[in-house]
């Protein structure tokens, strides 16, 4: 079972005070809670990566949390920024591509809900940068392949894909 | 220190927490101070430099130089607070109140540009008497650099405590800072300057706002990633 918003908060007061045992118990907790938090947002064999980077990120910017205010937004507004930014990693360095495991890794309702909430975002986007983003982030394709069947030129997938990207970051950093 | 992933999560958890150790919150109040403070080194660097202008008390200042400098400052205090808040992670709306400051701001330039072209179209140009956009003081750019240069500071301080904080949106905090630093740096530099027409304060009294908001935009997000 995940803590809940007074457990994060008390355990969070204490970590900040250097209490090592409550910020062992509150590591762990967020962890957990980081781990549902990606399940529908990144393919699963991205997931641990992800959470240590956002633990490493919690840990260093601990002391930005204000006391007064509710700990899960704040918690959720940086894992969030990871993971825009490990959006913007993976696109940048042409990832490798999404692995013919993944999904048996997960219960199919947890396949499903990814694939709904993914869908929830993309119908925010133009056509057009969704169709590419899809292509070749999610089913993984090529640059090439994707330019291809939409019958748009190379660099204009590119420029579709990164104009995509940018504005998915801005749509989760708006709402949610 | 800077912290490594490991083989493990529990691994990670477990450095982290042998790290473990009390940290000083990020209080806003003490960015709106550290930015207030740079603004005031920024102004007495400039009277120390330019001299101040007394006759902004005993009468000489136009309306007009009183109100850009007022707009000026509600856009350095509104710009500032967004700013220091922006450091701390949150979702939800952040309100557009610095925008819209800078909004009102730009009726300065605005009016500015009015006035000199309805001038020009009324000026007899028979009489022999000098046109506006013959003024010397129209063309005086040199305030524009001044207080552009004075937004420096500012921006130091803006950066420094942006750094301290955890900004997730780095675009938004680039454009507060820009704001904050071309507003504020502008002001410190207005207090010395005794130009005070309507095209000379109109426009390069507010000019370091954009100088500055193109600068904060484009230097400050790569400067703040965390």
């Amino acid at each position: 079972m995940v803590a809940d918003e007074p457990t994060f908060a008390r355990l969070m007061v204490a970590a900040q005070d250097g209490d090592k045992a409550a910020g062992n118990v509150l590591l762990t907790e967020v962890g957990v809670w980081l781990e549902r938090y990606f399940r529908r947002r990144v393919p699963p064999h991205q997931i641990d990566d992800l959470v240590q980077e956002v633990l490493i990120a919690f840990y260093t910017k601990r002391a930005t949390w204000d006391p007064s205010r509710p700990f899960l937004p704040w918690l959720a507004a940086i894992a969030r920024y990871r993971w825009v930014d490990h959006l913007r990693k993976v696109y940048k360095h042409d990832a490798k591509e999404l692995m013919d495991d993944d999904a048996v890794e997960d219960s199919e309702e947890e396949v499903v809900m990814a694939r709904v909430s993914l869908d929830r975002l993309l119908s925010g986007l133009p056509e057009k940068q969704a169709s590419v983003i899809e292509m070749v982030k999610i089913t993984g394709l090529s640059i090439r392949e994707a330019a291809e069947k939409t019958g748009q030129s190379e660099s204009l997938v590119k420029v579709n894909i990164h104009r995509g990207l940018k504005k998915l970051a801005a749509m989760v950093e708006e709402v949610e | 220190m800077t912290m490594e992933k490991q083989q493990t999560r529990e691994d990670l958890i477990a450095a982290l927490t042998e790290d473990m150790t009390p940290v000083q919150r990020v209080n806003p109040a003490q960015g709106a101070w550290l930015i207030a403070f740079a603004a005031i080194v920024a102004s007495v660097c400039c009277i120390v430099i330019f001299e101040f202008w007394t006759g902004m008390f005993t009468g000489e200042a136009s309306a007009f130089y009183w109100i850009t400098n007022g707009l000026l400052l509600l856009l350095g205090a509104a710009s500032t607070s967004g700013l220091v808040a922006s450091a701390l992670p949150r979702v939800g709306s952040r309100g557009n109140a610095p925008y819209w400051s800078a909004a009102m701001l730009g009726m300065a330039p605005l009016t500015a540009i009015i006035t000199v072209f309805s001038l020009e179209m009324n000026h007899d140009h028979t009489s022999g008497l000098p046109s506006v956009l013959a003024d010397p003081l129209t063309w005086y750019w040199e305030c524009g650099l001044y207080g552009s240069i004075a937004g420096i500071v500012v921006a130091l301080a803006s950066v420094l405590y942006l750094r301290r904080g955890a900004p997730v949106a780095l675009e938004r905090a680039g454009w507060l800072t820009g704001l904050a630093s071309g507003s504020l740096g502008a002001l410190a530099y207005n207090l010395t300057c005794p130009l005070d027409t309507v095209a000379h304060v109109g426009i390069w009294h507010t000019v370091p706002v954009l100088v500055w908001s193109v600068i904060g935009r484009l230097a400050v997000p790569r400067l703040i990633r965390w």
